[in-house]
């Protein structure tokens, strides 16, 4: 983790509202895993005032360049701000910070992402890809236009979930989801889910992957204000006989968390 | 020319600049050392220490609002033994003055803080917390009742022979006299402004947006009103004062040392600025530089207020005894 200097390469609206930007860094910046994060100033005016965490969509690095790729929606003063940065345009990050999805060997990976969610585990598709591992793939979204990254995806059994019906299949991923893990006979010893998405999906995988007694990983959202488990300001709840207590920091003990011991009623 | 020294003392703490990171922002200073040039800067606050391990408040604990932020952490931390076992053998080593922060639920738990802080080793100074808005009802009792200030200073002051820097709130009418009480009562300076009592809410939900309804305003938002209070306590007392509250630039840490505090603390836009506490010691440097002056006590409290001018009315003439001395540099 460093604070670095960080160059606009380039920003584009890739659907209505969502953006690609891929940002410079300098060659010393460390290769992130697939779930990590970097805390961006969005711009060096005073406002806003604190920093942004965006968990990355990929890393390039070839040709002795690095980049960090960052996908995302345009929800607040943060984000538009980001949208107007042109090409060029010089800011910086902290980063790569928090814990990324961590696969196991011999089970199969079952990707569950909901929307602009899809991020981070486009990242560990690939990453899952490069590796030569076999993995699942389910993807929902409002709408096709809001797909994000579905033709990039390599290797994947891939199955699409619409809400408008669009495209594939037409309602929520969970459906998708429950089907799969009933129609491929998975067992808590032979599948894993990693998932990110809004609340509510997350919420739903988390307790179905828990009634099975399966492995699941989600990476969370929220604000943050320093994003390196100083301020203590990102507090996960945990579900009682998990927690002990305490809040882990979403920033360091996450973005990626066990999903089956994450209270989600109390995540706001 | 030779370089201007910005040394300075506070108390019988001796800071190799009047640059600090506030209590809450910096954590134990390891979680920031690979972003802040702790060599660099005079020292750092840690975290509250509080009697008892405390989890913290419920999310959400952040929430950003116009050039502020307010926060409801609740003193999350791992409680006297915690500290002594966990956090403190961090702290020993840290190439800044150490000063931590603590906070008592009563009298007992600010003398038991104070006795096992002292005898940890790692401190260098104590800043007592009796301003903290989000442990309910206590924190905030301390430091906006004179008395139980004079209580709590009054009691520790005898256990301990560390500096002593009372830390207060500005959600009073009259700071300066909690600031007098706790310099007849030992505290060998007084820092200020712990954050405003603010509120956030949500039309939509119709809800208020921290999990505690209430919460701490900090950022370049309150600066004015920081101001505002440092000069009343600079006033008030002839102790040093550590300034603080919405430090965002150089140019403000200057302008708390102009009206008189001693010392200043970076604290919100840190989190967006690592580099802040830095920039402050270069721009402080290059203030001297400009003025011609060779040290830090040349500026300090050098503000221009015309006569008569800038006197705290609160509601009533100001008492007989108020004077207007400003923050002397001696």
């Amino acid at each position: 983790m460093n604070l670095v200097p960080c160059t606009v390469f380039s920003n584009q609206e890739v659907s209505r509202g969502n953006f690609l930007i891929t940002l410079k860094v300098p060659r010393a910046f460390a290769k992130p895993d697939p779930g990590q994060f970097v805390h961006l100033r969005v711009s060096h005016e005073a406002e806003p005032l604190l920093r942004r965490p965006y968990s990355l969509e990929g890393f390039v690095d070839r040709a002795g360049i690095r980049a960090v790729r960052i996908y995302f929606s345009v929800v607040g003063r943060g984000s538009r701000i980001l949208a107007t940065q042109p090409k060029g345009r010089r800011l910086d990050l902290i980063g790569p910070l928090g814990v990324g999805f961590a696969p196991r060997q011999r089970r199969m990976p079952i990707l569950v992402a909901g929307g602009r969610g899809v991020a981070p585990l486009l990242f560990l598709s690939r990453r899952l890809a490069e590796r030569k591992r076999p993995y699942v793939f389910l993807f929902g979204a409002r709408s096709r236009q809001d797909l994000y990254g579905v033709r990039e995806i390599r290797g994947a059994r891939l199955h699409l979930a619409t809400d408008d019906g669009s495209v594939g299949f037409h309602g929520s991923v969970f459906e998708l989801l429950k089907r799969e893990w009933s129609e491929g006979n998975y067992t808590p010893q032979g599948a894993e889910i990693f998932t990110c998405g809004p609340h509510g999906l997350l919420h739903e995988v988390a307790s179905f992957a828990r009634e099975r007694g399966a492995r699941c990983e989600a990476s969370l959202e929220g604000p943050m204000a320093c994003a390196v488990g100083a301020c203590r300001g990102c507090p996960v709840p945990l579900l009682p006989g998990a927690d002990s207590g305490r809040y882990p920091a979403m920033c360091l003990e996450g973005p990626v968390m066990d999903a089956t011991i994450v209270d989600w009623s109390r995540l706001p | 020319m030779k370089k201007p020294s910005l040394a300075v003392t506070i108390g019988s703490l001796s800071l190799r600049n009047p640059v600090l990171v506030a209590s809450g922002i910096i954590g134990y200073g390891r979680e920031y050392e690979r972003l802040v040039a702790l060599d660099r800067i005079g020292g750092i606050v840690t975290k509250t220490v509080t009697l008892r391990a405390r989890a913290g408040n419920p999310p959400p604990r952040v929430y950003e609002t116009a050039s502020g932020m307010l926060n409801s952490i609740g003193i999350e931390n791992p409680g006297l033994e915690g500290f002594l076992e966990i956090k403190a053998p961090l702290l020993r080593d840290l190439p800044c003055a150490v000063i931590v922060s603590i906070e008592g639920e009563d009298v007992n738990e600010f003398c038991e803080l104070t006795r096992g802080v002292d005898g940890s080793g790692v401190a260098h100074a104590i800043e007592v917390n009796i301003s903290c808005p989000n442990v309910g009802p206590h924190g905030l009792r301390y430091s906006t009742d004179a008395g139980m200030a004079r209580e709590v200073m009054g009691a520790i002051r005898p256990l301990t022979r560390l500096p002593l820097i009372a830390k207060l709130t500005p959600n009073v009418t009259r700071i300066g006299e909690i600031a007098e009480a706790c310099e007849d009562c030992g505290a060998d300076a007084i820092s200020l402004v712990n954050t405003v009592i603010g509120m956030a809410i949500d039309s939509r939900t119709r809800k208020p947006i921290l999990g505690t309804v209430l919460g701490g305003l900090s950022g370049p938002a309150i600066k004015p009103l920081a101001l505002a209070k440092t000069w009343e306590v600079v006033q008030a007392v002839d102790i040093p004062v550590v300034g603080m509250g919405g430090i965002a630039r150089p140019t403000d840490a200057i302008e708390f040392l102009l009206l008189g505090a001693r010392a200043i603390q970076v604290g919100t836009a840190m989190f967006a600025d690592p580099t802040l506490p830095e920039a402050c010691v270069d721009g402080i440097t290059s203030y001297l530089d400009q003025s011609g002056a060779s040290s830090i006590d040349e500026i300090v409290g050098s503000l221009e207020i015309p006569e008569g001018r800038g006197v705290i009315r609160a509601g009533c003439a100001p008492r007989p005894e108020t004077r207007a001395r400003g923050g002397r540099a001696s």
